[in-house]
């Protein structure tokens, strides 16, 4: 509707500052710093246990590597989400987003980095540290372990690096060709790359729906290979899609607040913080589905996992989850106010980013920090349980290397192309977006 | 409202009556309502109408399901009648948080659906009265109050008549 608002689209690029190179490089060398100093000094703290010096070094590698592994693929999920968000707003013809969408753009560009740090991992944990982190991967333990034995067509490391590969290829293809064919049409218009970014969003969609869910098996459920669950899919994907809201969310407060993309407005924060909003509840809903029906059944293969996490030492980082992922949000972000405000939108977002790498985190170290043992009568799952070494500074250190990556990556993705499509078809009605009062 | 007389200025296009509206308030003119098939984005602050309160109603429902439905489960599986299902304990907050979560929901939106019915004055049996019967179809109307001896019919007439009406008329409420 083209009242009398004045609209004046023009082309626009990020700049980057030396106060942003300063910050991300200083977070970069930070975390770089911070990690090396709590590789060293960190001695696990297992009293009680008799465990060699061969094993407590293990215990030093292994907890460098899961924290690896966590910020790798907390940071790879929010970069492909990112892209999601473009898809899907993209398939359901929305057009209040397009004013804000390079910056789920740019967002993607990250995933060559966030995959190629993912595959390092595992590539690295395969076959130099002859499994590391996975318990599954170490040799032998497919071969002797009765309860793992029918998991091994599935679970051979050939065939998971291989889809891995697979996967991750398809999608920065498709993340990277969506964001071409959005460059292009700034400069040729018409609606030529608006039809053909349909198709490769619908392809994309399809193919990402059960891709992902693999990948999450891969990297994430098969540290705990005995245990399995058939919601955590979809719990992986609520956690990584509301932390790509807040992301966008953040940087679209931070253009503004620098007086860039003056063609989103407080409407447009509005209801990327609704959707913020409305995905906190369904990572809970996901959350309580998981937890209710295990708790329910009783099935000691699937309640060693929660057991592990919610009377073990990391009871705190268990209950701290619900907190800052569905209670902070909840009761802070209902008013229509709080998400139009920049301040409760930082609190709020600040919270839910970190509720959200703890909640990877979670799902990594306490399956991860396990010693292999020899399967006994008293030990049938074949490992040590080792308690939770806290958050220390190689946890600290390596989410802040990957936060000034993150930075970095983005805002030199920011600075190629247009801070909006100017030439969209939708950019007028995305600039007069109205929620109304 | 001390009148029940209004002029009604039927338009054909959203964006005629948009500009219409804005400039009849800017003029002073005593705006009723604006009756519209569809929302017409920015009508609400044009027209000055406040945030609904619909949404606290929402909430206070909301914690009122909660009240019950936490009430109703504690008292019937721990106080009342507690049956042994599994060995699981009587008073577990887990375990009821699905039906928490459905009675919060149903209470919310049938107290949201009750408080708009008494906002509105809706009640089963109740003829609508509709300000014009073809604003249900196509057509936009705007209401305007005639204040006796104030109110020049004449020259808002032609008002409306050059911001795009396609037809002016008068009508009287019957309250």
């Amino acid at each position: 509707m083209s009242h009398d608002t004045h609209i004046e689209i023009k082309e626009e690029k990020y700049i980057v500052t030396d106060g942003n190179k300063k910050w991300s490089y200083g977070l970069m060398i930070a975390g770089i710093i911070l990690t090396v100093i709590g590789y060293f000094t960190y001695h696990p703290s297992v009293e009680g246990m008799n465990l060699s010096a061969e094993d407590l070094h293990h215990l030093v590698s292994k907890r460098f590597w899961a924290n690896l592994l966590v910020d790798s693929y907390f940071t790879f999920i929010i970069a492909t989400c990112a892209i999601i968000f473009v898809v899907i707003s993209k398939l359901s013809n929305a057009s209040w987003y397009v004013a804000i969408r390079r910056i789920p753009e740019a967002m993607s560009t990250y995933m060559v980095i966030g995959a190629g740090l993912l595959l390092a991992v595992i590539v690295i944990n395969f076959y130099v540290l002859h499994g590391g982190i996975y318990h599954w991967a170490h040799p032998g333990v497919m071969e002797t372990d009765p309860l793992l034995m029918k998991k091994t067509w599935y679970l051979s490391k050939p065939f998971l690096l291989i889809r891995l590969v697979l996967f991750t290829a398809f999608w920065i293809y498709c993340a990277a060709k969506i964001r071409k064919n959005s460059q292009n049409e700034d400069l040729i218009g018409g609606i030529e790359n608006f039809e053909k970014n349909f198709r490769i969003s619908a392809t994309f969609l399809v193919v990402f729906g059960f891709t992902f869910s693999m990948m999450a098996w891969d990297l994430m459920m098969s540290i705990d290979a005995h245990w399995y669950s058939t919601i955590f899919t979809i719990y992986n994907f609520a956690t990584g899609w509301v932390s790509a809201l807040t992301v966008i969310y953040l940087i679209v407060w931070y253009l503004r607040g620098n007086g860039y993309l003056k063609i989103a407005t407080d409407e447009h924060q509005h209801d990327l913080g609704k959707f913020m909003f409305a995905f906190s509840v369904f990572w809970t809903y996901m959350w309580v589905a998981q937890f209710l029906l295990i708790w329910y059944a009783n099935i000691p293969e699937e309640v060693v996992y929660y057991r592990e996490r919610m009377f073990g030492s990391y009871s705190f980082n268990f209950y701290i989850n619900i907190v800052l992922n569905f209670i902070v949000p909840f009761f802070l972000f209902m008013m229509r106010d709080a998400k139009r405000n920049r301040t409760m939108g930082f609190i709020v977002g600040g919270a839910i980013l970190v509720g959200h790498w703890n909640d990877c985190l979670l799902m990594v170290m306490p399956g991860a920090m396990d010693l292999p043992t020899t399967i006994s009568e008293h030990n049938p799952m074949g490992s040590i349980d080792i308690p939770n070494q806290g958050i220390g500074f190689m946890e600290i250190g390596m989410i802040t290397f990957f936060a000034g990556l993150f930075l970095t990556v983005v805002m030199k993705a920011l600075t190629k192309a247009n801070l909006y499509p100017t030439r969209h078809p939708y950019i007028y009605e995305s600039a007069l977006h109205d929620v109304g009062v | 409202m001390d009148t029940n007389k209004v002029i009604l200025g039927i338009y054909n296009d959203p964006d005629h009556i948009y500009d219409a509206t804005k400039k009849l308030i800017h003029d002073g003119y005593r705006v009723r309502d604006v009756y519209s098939p569809f929302a017409i984005h920015g009508m609400d602050r044009v027209l000055g109408i406040k945030r609904s309160n619909l949404t606290v109603a929402a909430f206070i429902f909301a914690m009122l399901g909660i009240c019950l439905a936490l009430t109703l489960q504690t008292y019937t599986s721990y106080f009342d009648w507690p049956i042994n299902i599994g060995g699981k304990p009587f008073l577990h907050i887990p375990t009821y948080i699905p039906i928490t979560f459905e009675l919060s929901i149903l209470c919310t939106a049938f107290g949201m659906v009750g408080c708009f019915f008494a906002v509105n004055r809706m009640a089963w049996g109740k003829n609508a009265d509709i300000i014009d019967i073809r604003v249900t179809d196509d057509l936009f109307v705007v209401a305007i109050d005639i204040i006796p001896n104030k109110t020049d019919i004449a020259e808002l007439s032609s008002l409306l008549k050059n911001n795009g009406a396609i037809e002016i008329r008068e009508r009287e409420f019957e309250d």
